[in-house]
């Protein structure tokens, strides 16, 4: 197979071409190829560039996260202050942190390690505390605004030899205390970055020291605030003793009379028997007279003696006498016990009694204001339950009830009490059909001071006094008032478990 | 190599370059694989003397120099092919028929390996556009790729709105063949509607052929 010159010539010019062409495209390719490479770089070492921001970052976020956690949990002002040395050390990637709290410029003695060195010990370090405390401002006892910044010369010290830099700050603490952190940095310059962040985070440590100091203060107010309290009561304790007294001597008049009774009637019973006794000397005289030489007296003679002093009766009054005085002492007795028991001041303990036996009580120490004029109807029943209460306050609460209807009923009326036993309940309505209160009058029921009786005629403490017994009682208080008809108060004692 | 495609140059010649419907308002960058493909393609079928000629006459831009990573304006390609059915009497249809069958194995070549999966022309034909397409636009995201919209299938029949500036709808009839020889299927390829026939649009229509 043979090809004429110009045949190959032609083929040789085809094939140059060719090369020409494919020499081109490679050059070109390996332009395309140049530029994608270099595309590739750029592209790669700006991703590598957002991955190393991206990662500053996310470590700035996780010191900011880790310090606000701290500042919002529950740890004490100390641990958070040695967690943010810790922190703030590592974020900022120091050697060397160290915290110190001053007074009047002075350095506290620190009960903990205060040194912290890198990875995470904490040390005590004397020396190197001493020299490093130089550099911080200490007699300043303003707060700082803000982190500063100074270099460490190299000569200064030793024991700070190799650190260049030291950063700073405070915080002012409770009873003109500062707490001072400051962080010691071997690096040839400071991330300012990396300031900007510890800015935030000391913005956050702020506010959580100040948060912790609120506390403290608030705690001491708390205590303040409980010893008033206690004063209070025992102010409040005092006003019951002495509104119960001052309700006694209102009483006063009323029980003498209740006492002056039975003592009158016995006085006059004594006289009575005094003279039965007269008579019977008179018989045993007359007798004696009319015995005989034999001493015998003869049973009409005898008789007619005994007529004559008028024995029978006399023996029979004697007794009834007797009974009359036994009774008119019980009588006073009662009386006495119940004042004692009214007037004891007691400790407010709570005991099991019974409501019968103090109402009881309560109507005969009242009883001198409602007997003449009014109709008591007791209705309560006979065995009702136990309830919790002190007897003596809860006697002063029914009494003050007792009088004030009584005077509310001053044309006479019906003083009602009855009980309603419920599950869990014991309610009490005493009622009155006196003249009612209005709606003022209501309002300001149970207001210490607040009285509708004349000056000189009621403290002004007798139901608020009672209010304050029933509130410690946990008894529940209601009262109905229509003006023209009465007034119902309705106590609600709690059953024990 | 299997060369059945050149049966295409049998067919009756109608017309020398391109069809009114090809006439085109903007050039669109191509990329450069297919010019590199069509070389090959000449170079086999006619040797690359031809494809020299070609060059020579047709004095383009970019001077024939190609490379597949490069994109050139597709204005060239339609010179070469008008040339080369102007030099061998082929009209654009036998043309763009002819390449675009010779086309897909190389194209399936360089496609991502999910192509390689699909046994069955309608298969292939629902894939290219959530599969294969999908891959290709993550290595070229400015490539401009056809749109098929599928308007009607039986078990035997797939028609589909073949969508793209370029209106290479003959060279897509090409591929669908090709597609059909590679999957070992035998299938005809018509157009029910074409743009270059003076329809709205161009409905691609195949029929397995049992």
């Amino acid at each position: 197979m043979s090809k004429s010159i110009s045949e190959l010539e032609a083929r040789i010019g085809v094939l140059e071409r060719k090369i020409e062409r494919e020499k081109k495209a490679r050059v070109m390719s390996e332009q395309h190829l140049e530029v994608h490479s270099r595309a590739l770089y750029e592209s790669n070492q700006s991703l590598q560039t957002s991955l190393a921001i991206a990662k500053k970052k996310q470590a700035e976020l996780e010191f900011l996260r880790q310090t606000s956690g701290d500042v919002s949990s529950d740890i004490s002002l100390q641990e958070l202050i040695t967690n943010t040395v810790e922190l703030t050390g590592q974020f900022f990637s120091v050697e060397c942190g160290l915290f110190i709290v001053t007074n009047n410029g002075q350095a506290l003695e620190s009960k903990v390690d205060n040194i912290w060195r890198a990875p995470n010990k904490w040390v005590s370090d004397p020396v190197f505390f001493n020299q490093a405390i130089q550099f911080l401002p200490l007699e300043q006892q303003e707060s700082l605004s803000m982190w500063l910044v100074s270099s460490i010369d190299d000569e200064a010290s030793q024991a700070l030899s190799g650190f260049k830099w030291i950063v700073f700050g405070n915080f002012a603490l409770l009873g003109g205390k500062i707490a001072w952190l400051a962080f010691f940095s071997r690096a040839e310059f400071l991330d300012e970055e990396a300031l900007s962040v510890l800015g935030t985070a000391r913005e956050h440590l702020l506010s959580g020291i100040t948060r912790r100091v609120t506390d403290v203060s608030i705690r001491k107010r708390t205590v303040e605030l409980q010893n008033t309290v206690d004063r209070l009561k025992q102010a409040e304790r005092q006003l019951i003793q002495s509104e119960k007294m001052a309700s006694l001597g209102q009483l006063a008049a009323g029980v003498a009379h209740e006492i002056n009774n039975p003592v009158g009637f016995i006085r006059s019973n004594i006289e009575m028997l005094e003279e039965y006794l007269q008579d019977y000397q008179g018989l045993h005289c007359s007798i004696a007279e009319a015995l005989t030489a034999e001493g015998q007296i003869d049973t009409q003679q005898y008789n007619a003696l005994c007529d004559k002093y008028d024995l029978a009766y006399i023996q029979q009054d004697a007794q009834d006498l007797l009974i009359s005085n036994l009774e008119g002492l019980d009588r006073v007795k009662e009386i006495v016990e119940n004042l004692k028991t009214f007037s004891h001041s007691g400790d407010g303990k709570l005991e099991r009694i019974s409501l019968n036996l103090c109402i009881e009580g309560a109507l005969k120490i009242a009883w001198n204001a409602l007997k003449y004029e009014h109709i008591v109807d007791n209705q309560l029943n006979a065995d009702l339950p136990q309830i919790l209460g002190n007897n003596g306050q809860l006697q002063q609460v029914f009494v003050n009830l007792f009088v004030n209807a009584a005077y509310a009923m001053t044309n006479g009326g019906k003083l009602s009490i009855k009980s309603t036993l419920t599950a869990d309940r014991l309610i009490i309505d005493v009622s009155d059909t006196g003249c009612g209160m209005d709606k003022k009058t209501l309002e300001q029921l149970f207001t210490p001071f607040f009285t509708t009786k004349p000056i000189g005629v009621g403290t002004g403490l007798g139901l608020s006094v009672s209010y304050a017994i029933l509130e410690s009682h946990n008894v529940l208080t209601q009262v109905h008032s229509a003006v023209g008809k009465g007034t119902q108060f309705s106590l609600s004692f709690p059953l024990p478990e | 190599m299997n060369f059945d495609y050149l049966e295409v140059a049998h067919y009756p010649l109608a017309k020398i370059g391109l069809l009114p419907g090809m006439a085109r308002i903007e050039e669109y960058p191509m990329k450069g694989i297919i010019f590199v493909k069509l070389n090959q393609f000449v170079d086999e079928l006619w040797g690359d003397e031809f494809w020299d000629e070609l060059l020579n006459v047709a004095d383009l831009p970019s001077h024939g120099i190609y490379t597949s990573v490069a994109t050139y304006d597709d204005e060239e390609l339609f010179t070469l092919v008008g040339l080369i059915m102007e030099k061998k009497n082929l009209t654009a249809q036998e043309a763009q028929i002819a390449f675009g069958q010779w086309m897909f194995e190389q194209l399936l070549q360089a496609a991502p390996p999910e192509a390689h999966k699909f046994t069955d022309v309608f298969k292939f034909l629902y894939g290219v556009q959530n599969v294969i397409h999908v891959e290709v636009k993550k290595l070229n995201p400015e490539a401009i790729l056809p749109e098929f919209e599928f308007l009607e299938e039986t078990p035997t029949t797939l028609s589909f709105h073949y969508i793209s500036p370029r209106k290479l709808c003959y060279f897509c009839e090409g591929i669908v063949q090709g597609l059909a020889s590679h999957t070992g299927q035998q299938v005809t390829v018509e157009q029910t509607e074409c743009e270059h026939q003076g329809d709205e649009r161009c409905v691609m229509k195949v029929t397995k052929v049992v």
